[in-house]
């Protein structure tokens, strides 16, 4: 008689060892919440469409568990997602490589990152968190060093754009097979292979297994290559879907991916986890987010709703374990063989866990509910249709100021016409979420789109799609492919643009000197096009004035405000700074105004209430814009019209509430031409 | 009659699921040294907590020091009494310096670091031990980790001091050095008590003797009133021979040889032995003699950087762990819970995981696997829930079993065993020196490192001594007596 | 005190990145553009010191950034409604107490890890601050929040004036107190202090809620430089912290690390933008060569032959 029964633990044991059920339950009360409110949500398109969202950030999510569950982790996916496409690109187009042999070439790229990793971990000694720290910097640096940030390629051949916007057979995105066969991969290696018990052993206790014989080395190194491989796969795909190849691909996936992989049951310190538990914590989080989209929540509310699952599930799953460890104490001391490690829940855990899931989905719709209030229904007002259409807006960034006020605007428009109006987008100019927002007003089933877009090559292929359903779609501020919108509402050309800015610059410098402009990003489009049209400008119609240097300050005010000053100081001959993003400009001019600088004149893109006093105290000689309220409010009777049909192709005006009658040119509305703020007249607007 | 100095008054701690203790009288007086025996798991680690105040007793305790009863017990507050532990594994702050370690959790709010290091060098002299007040404790061996819990709970003027298997991690003359304090301490009026499974030590110096069994006080006695088989039989409820006789095995031939073996960053320089089929070398020496080391380099966890090591008569190289075992090596290291398992994984799973390259390939077969462990468990005794419980769950004794299990999975030639009973009580210990015979027996060459003398003694067919890295002598057992052994150790002179 | 062998490398990679400026444009060693960088690099510095306690406590907080951009919106937020700028400042001061305070709570109580504690509340603070805000500034603010009402020359010297002492006091207390070394105890491990009579869960919280105050400090000392509040300021802040932190020589397992070091990371970090900004380097290459010297960094001490033997 053996004192060591080998009694096996039941099969929810073995596939769900960490409780991974909690998230099934989880999964159960967001399809029930959105299956109520949310438009669409229970249908095959946009069960398709939540595989399509949930592929980049599955890929990393899939690739970091066995990294963590060694006990480990790794920052720096997402970077390497952006070095990824700036391979593929760059080895496509510039050297001239088959795309496939590319494609190859950016994965080995991958599996090299990942294995420097291993390098830094095994051989120097550096803890797993720094040594990805630092290449979060390095990986995402070297992509924009590489293309100067504004680089991209594209135009690639439609079968590898096929990969990320096609339907096999016209339902299945192809992502899904692929993102399968490499989660397949990945389980068997974890889970079925020697590795993956090795993998275990040492997330549990590195040194422990080296001590059973196990290459803790290699096999670390393995890991971390895998990751960074899977990654480069995830940077292949988000090009395939945007279409462009650009150093900015998956900036801030990284932290998404490590929540799902967390929120699966994989422990931070190592040793537990499994993969199908990565992929409920990653269905949980993409689900939570389509379906708070469906229902007309812009992105905070699902920023802030995946925090508060995220927590809660993690919570739960402490409490969890701590009562199996109880019971598994008191195995040992009455030792039942039926039931060596069975789980008792107790009814008082069961109650908190439902009422918490009861309260979130009450929450949800409470909010919705409040939100649709608060987009104010007028009573009285004119007659309304007999249906009211949604106009659904996105703007390149809900964190400027300049979009704020586009939003003011379109919301009187909206009253005044009794449309409702969605408004959602990044938090910072991300194409791929943009993506993301239309894809999710597709499937709610919108009546109009209007959008702003960060990077018109990569989501026209969207709004086409948008088009394809029945969608109307109009773009305002930053224009799409001409064949994928019915008309453009254009404050004014880039050229346009380009030349006042040019010809401010130049009167405020005296027609002579340098000049150096402060923008965004390096990778953002629409303002890379602003900065050719100025260069463009400046060399025809003002040769003496010569461009200094090109510095971003990532939208941020204090980063504009350090830089204005180092340019200033370390570049004597810059007699003026054109500061092309709104917060960019009381930036700047903060920096002169600290300095005292009277030398150097400062024009720049931004609202008159950001700049009013330092334009007064001559700190800003001018601001060029337009009227950003009307813009958005134009863009709305405009979606408005199109869906009705009072707008048409051909047509030579329009007119437009209070604004009065517009031009249109072809398929542009034009607002009018760029308006320069100075001391005289700037009062005159409060926006 | 004073009242005692510390004194638990039926003193109850249950844990969900367990009753640890039950209803335990205790009580320690000034100047004696008051032993307290029982098997792993018997209670004893319980007490202490109770004693030291950090869990209370269930309702119906008390605990009470100097006569009066302490309503809310406290570590702090204990320790402000009087009342200083010192444990098993010295949880030292391994990032802090010597000093800071010396002196930590004392005085007021503000820190003086030069009172500090006046008293941290005056703690350690009282020890007897010279050390860089400023290196982190991380560094440090075992002993001297030991030597400064020892020196912080003195220089706290403790009248009670708590021992908790203080000989374990020492060799022989250093356990000699701490009796003789705990002798100095007692005749100071100092009261101790002291936890520890070698029956000679405890014998030697204890007043009275209390012993545990399943969370019970089976009883306690004064020096002289017992002898040693009637405290194994307190202990275990049952006969039981301490220390397995040695059988006689036929030795076979040369299972494996070192010449002049040495690795410079590890201290050890010019090592020759030979170990044999059936065949058990002891290995001997002070801790720090690189004995350790010694292992560590057989077994490739430590490249040499001199000599060579042959194998079947045929040198061989050994750069990796990996290397070793394809030569037929296996090594159970000294620290069970750190290296020799990985706690956390269920049984099964620990005792193939040595094996399970070499068995399984890159693709593991579960069924096998769990019918090997089954079998080695049966074979080697392993009392535990189940296979599939965490490795963790099983007492001390059964998780060095499971160690073992371990590395007998990959079928080696050559066994290393770096003091493998230590810190088990003296049922699992019998037990694991009846293994070490019946492998020996099957032709396996083992090499026994031991601190305890009695041990390696009572097993080892030679016994080789290490001293300052490098082997003082190597004699057959039959002729070594003890004081031969520890002279080669030291390195003194024959008078 | 040991100069610890970081220190002194760190002092070094800061002696050649400072004299790099003389192969270029001159004007980089001038009084007013050390000034200015030292009080630019002032949040992140003091943000550097709650960073600091925490990661030798052998955790880490990732949602200071969020938490920095909460507190300088409250502050404006406060000044709007027309409280006095001592009672602003205490304000600002108590809310990322009082955040930071929760931070510790999940970790110490609700056991959970700390990363991913503070990366949830991270998410869940900067997008409750974009629904509240729309994306919009906080903007009209009565003319004391400026600088605190004091004329520009006076309130830089009196900043940095402020955050030196804020330092030191630190630093003193990290040393020379029970209460600061308990920190490192707890760092090291949790059953030994424990046995010394420390509450490791009372010295984690205690860690999370100075992180707080002193994110909230980083937000008065950023924040009060415009006439206006950014409401999306902060975003990468905690990387930046945690970056020069680590720099400094702190160990992410706990029970290791200086204020000094801490102070030489900053500057180091701190000043690399704006020497290259003196070289005329690309700016594009700025990201590459911060990562490049956190891993020189944190490579150093093993490349460069500290073999410690780990017994």
């Amino acid at each position: 008689m053996t004192e060591a029964p080998a009694v096996r633990p039941g099969s929810a044991a073995r596939w769900f060892p960490n409780a991974e059920w909690i998230l099934l339950l989880l999964l159960g009360a967001e399809g029930a919440a959105f299956g109520v409110f949310g438009d669409h949500f229970l249908t095959a398109a946009n069960g398709f469409e939540v595989v399509r969202l949930a592929a980049e950030v599955g890929l990393l999510a899939f690739g970091l568990t066995p990294v963590i569950k060694a006990g480990g982790i790794d920052l720096s996916v997402g970077s390497m997602m952006g070095l990824a496409a700036v391979v593929l690109g760059g080895a496509w187009s510039s050297l001239g490589l088959p795309l496939w042999l590319a494609a190859a070439f950016a994965l080995a790229v991958g599996a090299a990152g990942g294995a420097f990793h291993g390098l830094l971990i095994t051989r120097l000694r550096v803890p797993p968190l720094i040594a990805t720290l630092g290449t979060y910097s390095l990986y995402r640096g070297i992509a924009e060093a590489v293309t100067g940030g504004y680089g991209s390629t594209s135009g690639f051949p439609a079968w590898f754009l096929d990969l990320g916007q096609g339907y096999l057979g016209g339902v299945v995105p192809v992502q899904l097979p692929i993102v399968a066969a490499v989660f397949i991969a990945l389980w068997v290696m974890l889970h079925r292979a020697t590795i993956g018990r090795e993998i275990t052993a040492i997330g549990f206790s590195p040194e422990g297994a080296r001590f059973a014989g196990i290459r803790t080395a290699r096999a670390t190194v393995r890991v971390y290559a895998t990751c960074g491989t899977c990654a480069a796969l995830a940077g292949i795909l988000y090009v395939s879907r945007i279409g462009q190849a650009k150093a900015d691909a998956g900036l801030g996936y990284e932290l998404t991916a490590i929540a799902a992989v967390v929120l699966g049951g994989t422990s931070i310190t190592g040793g537990r986890g499994t993969l199908q538990g990565t992929l409920l914590g990653l269905l949980c989080l993409v689900v939570l987010q389509d379906g708070l989209r469906l229902s007309g929540q812009p992105g905070e509310i699902a920023g802030l709703c995946a925090g508060l699952v995220l927590l809660l599930a993690i919570m739960l799953n402490q409490s969890w374990s701590r009562a199996r460890r109880a019971s598994q104490v008191e195995g040992l001391r009455n030792p039942d063989p039926k039931s060596p490690g069975k789980f008792k829940m107790k009814n008082s855990q069961i109650a908190v866990l439902v009422a918490a899931i009861l309260a979130g989905a009450l929450l949800i719709a409470g909010s919705n509910w409040w939100l649709v209030r608060s987009l104010g229904r007028a009573p009285a007002g004119p007659v309304p249709p007999a249906r009211r259409i949604t106009v659904a807006m996105t703007p390149k960034t809900v964190t400027d100021p300049y979009f704020v006020t586009c939003r003011e605007g379109a919301a009187e428009a909206a009253r005044e016409l009794g449309v409702d109006l969605l408004w959602d987008g990044p938090e910072y100019a991300d194409p791929a979420i943009q993506n993301e927002i239309v894809d999710g007003w597709i499937t709610k089933g919108v009546d109009v789109v209007a959008a702003s877009l960060v990077n018109p090559k990569a989501i026209s292929s969207v709004l086409r799609k948008a088009q394809e359903h029945g969608i109307s779609v109009v773009t305002w501020d930053s224009d799409a492919e001409t064949d994928a919108r019915a008309f453009f509402v254009n404050q004014a050309t880039a050229a346009g643009i380009g030349s006042t800015l040019s010809d401010e610059g130049a009167r405020l410098a005296g027609g002579r000197g340098q000049y150096a402009i402060i923008t965004a990003t390096l990778t953002d489009t629409n303002q890379n096009e602003w900065i050719r049209a100025i260069e463009e400008r400046m060399a025809a119609a003002h040769p003496a004035m010569e461009l200094a240097t090109i510095h971003p300050c990532d939208g941020q005010r204090d980063k504009a405000m350090t830089e204005a000053r180092n340019i200033i100081r370390a570049y004597p001959g810059v007699r003026v700074l054109i500061a092309i993003c709104s917060p960019a400009v009381p930036g700047a001019a903060e920096a002169l105004k600290q300095e005292d600088n009277r030398r150097v004149m400062l024009t720049g893109l931004s609202t008159p209430n950001l700049c009013r006093s330092y334009v007064h105290d001559g700190w800003v000689g001018s601001i060029v814009l337009w009227n950003t309220r009307d813009l958005g409010y134009l863009t709305v009777y405009a979606a408005a019209a199109v869906r009705d049909g009072r707008l048409k192709r051909g047509d030579s005006a329009f007119a437009a509430g209070r604004l009065g009658t517009l031009r249109v040119e072809g398929d542009q509305i034009l607002l009018g031409k760029p308006f320069v703020f100075n001391r005289a007249n700037i009062d005159d607007f409060r926006f | 009659m004073p009242p005692p100095l510390l004194e638990l008054r039926a003193g109850s701690r249950t844990y969900p699921g367990a009753r640890a203790l039950r209803e335990v009288d205790f009580d320690l007086r000034p100047g004696e040294v008051h032993a307290l025996l029982g098997e792993n798991g018997a209670g004893k680690s319980t007490l202490i907590r109770l004693l030291t105040g950090m869990e209370r007793s269930d309702a119906g305790g008390s605990l009470l020091v100097d006569g009066a009863v302490v309503a809310e017990p406290t570590p702090r507050l204990m320790n402000a009494m009087g009342i200083a532990a010192v444990y098993q594994n010295p949880t030292l702050f391994d990032e802090l310096s010597v000093m800071e370690n010396l002196c930590i959790g004392e005085g007021g709010p503000l820190v003086s670091w030069r009172k500090r290091r006046a008293e941290a060098r005056s703690r350690l002299a009282r020890v007897g031990v010279e050390l860089d007040l400023d290196r982190p404790v991380r560094h440090l061996r075992m002993a001297e980790k030991q030597a400064i819990e020892i020196a912080r709970a003195l220089g706290q003027r403790a009248r009670a001091l708590i021992l908790d298997e203080p000989t374990a991690s020492l060799a022989q003359n250093e356990a000699g050095r701490l009796l003789d304090l705990v002798e100095s301490l007692r005749a100071a009026g100092t009261g101790i008590l002291y936890i520890s499974h070698r029956l000679e030590e405890v014998m030697r110096i204890a007043d009275r003797f209390t012993v545990l069994r399943d969370g019970v006080r089976v009883g306690t006695h004064a020096r002289g009133s017992v002898d040693r088989a009637g405290l194994l039989r307190m202990m275990a409820g049952r006969d039981l021979a301490e220390l397995f006789p040695k059988e006689k095995v036929p030795i076979g031939e040369v299972a494996l040889e070192t010449r002049g073996l040495g690795c410079e960053s590890g201290g050890v320089s010019g090592v020759s032995l030979t170990v044999r089929r059936g065949e058990i070398l002891g290995i001997g020496g002070l801790v720090g003699s690189g004995r350790t080391e010694l292992a560590r380099i057989l077994f490739g966890l430590t490249p040499a950087d001199s000599g060579e090591i042959r194998i079947g008569g045929k040198p061989v190289a050994i750069r990796s762990v990996g290397d070793a075992m394809a030569r037929g090596l296996a090594y159970v290291p000294e620290d069970r819970k750190a290296h020799g398992v990985i706690a956390e994984l269920p049984v099964w799973e620990n005792v193939t995981l040595a094996a399970l390259r070499r068995l399984c390939g890159n693709w593991p077969d579960e069924p096998r696997e769990e019918a090997l462990a089954a079998g080695l468990a049966a074979e080697l005794g392993v009392r535990a829930p189940s296979l599939h419980a965490a490795t963790s769950t099983l007492s001390g004794g059964n998780q060095q079993k499971v160690a073992l299990a371990r590395w007998i999975a990959t079928g080696p030639s050559v066994l290393i065993l770096d003091e493998p009973t230590q810190g088990i009580d003296v049922g699992a210990k019998a037990e694991i020196h009846r293994l070490m015979g019946a492998l020996a027996r099957r032709g396996l060459a083992i090499i026994l490192i031991s601190s305890e003398l009695a041990e390696l003694l009572a097993l080892a067919d030679r016994i080789a001594v290490m001293r300052r890295g490098r082997l003082a002598g190597i004699l057959p057992a039959a002729e070594a007596g003890r004081e031969e052994l520890l002279r080669l150790a030291l390195g003194e002179e024959r008078s | 005190m040991r100069a610890a062998r970081r220190e002194l490398a760190l002092v070094a990679a800061i002696a050649v990145v400072g004299l790099l400026p003389l192969f270029g444009v001159p004007g980089f060693y001038r009084a007013g553009n050390l000034r200015n960088l030292a009080i630019d690099n002032l949040p992140v510095l003091v943000a550097g010191i709650g960073m600091t306690v925490v990661i030798i406590s052998a955790e880490i907080d990732i949602s200071i950034g969020s938490l920095f951009a909460v507190c300088g919106a409250l502050s404006g937020l406060a000044a709007k409604a027309g409280w006095p700028m001592p009672l602003v400042a205490l304000a600002t001061l108590a809310a990322g107490a009082v955040i930071g305070a929760a931070n510790g709570l999940l970790v110490a109580r609700a056991r959970v890890p700390a990363i991913i504690a503070t990366l949830a509340t991270m998410a869940i603070l900067r997008n409750a601050i974009i629904r509240a805000t729309g994306g919009a500034w906080i903007q009209d603010l009565p003319a004391g929040f400026q600088w605190f009402g004091l004329p520009q020359a006076v309130a830089q010297p009196v900043y940095l004036g402020a955050a030196a002492a804020l330092f030191l006091a630190a630093a003193w207390a990290l040393r020379h107190t029970a209460a600061g070394r308990s920190f490192y105890a707890v760092g090291c491990d949790h059953e030994a202090a424990r046995r010394i009579g420390l509450a490791p869960g009372r010295v984690v919280l205690a860690a999370f809620t100075i992180m707080g105050a002193l994110a909230g400090a980083a937000a008065l000392l950023n924040f009060t430089r415009y006439p206006t509040i950014e409401t999306n300021a902060g975003v990468g802040l905690e990387l930046q912290v945690i970056a020069a932190v680590v720099v400094g020589g702190a160990a992410v397992t706990g029970g290791r690390g200086t204020l000094l070091g801490t102070l030489l990371g900053v500057i180091l970090l701190g000043m690399i933008g704006t020497v290259f900004t003196f070289l005329h380097v690309n700016p594009a290459w700025g990201k590459a060569i911060q990562g490049a010297i956190i891993l020189a960094a944190v490579v150093s001490d093993t490349a460069f032959g500290k073999r410690e033997r780990d017994d």
